[in-house]
């Protein structure tokens, strides 16, 4: 199915109109990572619905908008937001690869201080794997962390 | 957009009026259901780009059009089991962007649970 002209539709609209259209991507991967020393590891798990909007094309805006968003909440003087606009006025991104969209993911919804520096200090902060690759128990879940002989 | 209606008031022919604005102001603007125990997995969602598993019952869903305000829209979430007395509390990481939130059983702490449906409501960016 091709995705309609949305630039300067509602992102809103065109999730609406994806959640009617698409199937849903079930993504086998996930990303771990640490951002605080004294917490456990947390894992991203992305969305079947974003996923398909991911792979379609056309629909989500660059992924340089959410950091201008962030960089506006981050100030002290912070209200609300008054450049929504980008959301929606941007030209949306051309279709990815999986593993494109998780490393768009991780650029949204990952601490720009993990994705930036994983792999700069004594010990790695972030892996991309597969689901399967994860403890299948959780009863020491607040314990994990990244194993540095698999990263 | 094919098939759009645009009005800015409904009118009953004996109830009386009302503006679309409220209609569209109060519609949820993310929902989503997610498994929450074994490997964390969604099942269905709107607006939701994806869930960070942060720790035992602690959770954050992650939005694709975020909302206007910080910490001005209404999240709820609904989740327990038969014959536990469940609570959620609700930590400070309210941002425009993501909720996070724990699952908390009085009996056991912050606790994992299969079934976890959230939603949000309130002006978006």
């Amino acid at each position: 199915m091709e995705t309609p002209q949305f630039k300067g539709t509602h992102l809103f609209d065109r999730l609406c109109w994806a959640k009617e259209n698409l199937e849903p991507h079930q993504s086998d991967y996930r990303v771990v990572y640490e951002d605080k020393l004294d917490e456990c590891a947390k894992i991203l798990v992305p969305d079947p619905n974003w996923m398909a909007c991911a792979l379609q094309g056309g629909i989500l805006p660059p992924v340089w908008v959410y950091h201008e968003l962030a960089k506006d909440e981050a100030q002290p003087d912070f209200k609300k937001h008054t450049r929504g606009y980008l959301l929606h006025q941007t030209e949306p991104v051309e279709a990815m690869t999986e593993e494109e969209a998780i490393e768009y993911l991780i650029m949204k919804d990952c601490p720009e201080q993990v994705w930036k520096t994983y792999n700069k200090g004594n010990r790695q902060t972030m892996v991309i794997c597969k689901k399967e690759q994860l403890p299948q128990s959780r009863e020491w879940r607040n314990s994990w962390k990244i194993s540095q002989v698999a990263a | 957009m094919a098939g759009k209606i645009i009005a800015d008031q409904i009118e009953h022919s004996t109830a009386g009026s009302l503006d679309t604005q409220y209609v569209v102001n109060g519609s949820e603007k993310v929902w989503v259901n997610f498994n929450g125990t074994g490997t964390v997995a969604i099942r269905d969602s709107l607006n939701t780009s994806s869930i960070t598993d942060v720790s035992t019952g602690r959770y954050r869903p992650n939005y694709t059009n975020s909302f206007n305000y910080a910490a001005d829209y209404a999240f709820h979430v609904t989740s327990g089991v038969l014959g536990a007395t469940w609570g959620l509390q609700q930590l400070s990481t309210h941002t425009a962007s993501s909720t996070e939130f724990i699952l908390y059983n009085t009996g056991a702490g912050a606790t994992d649970n299969s079934i976890v449906p959230c939603t949000a409501r309130g002006d978006l960016a």
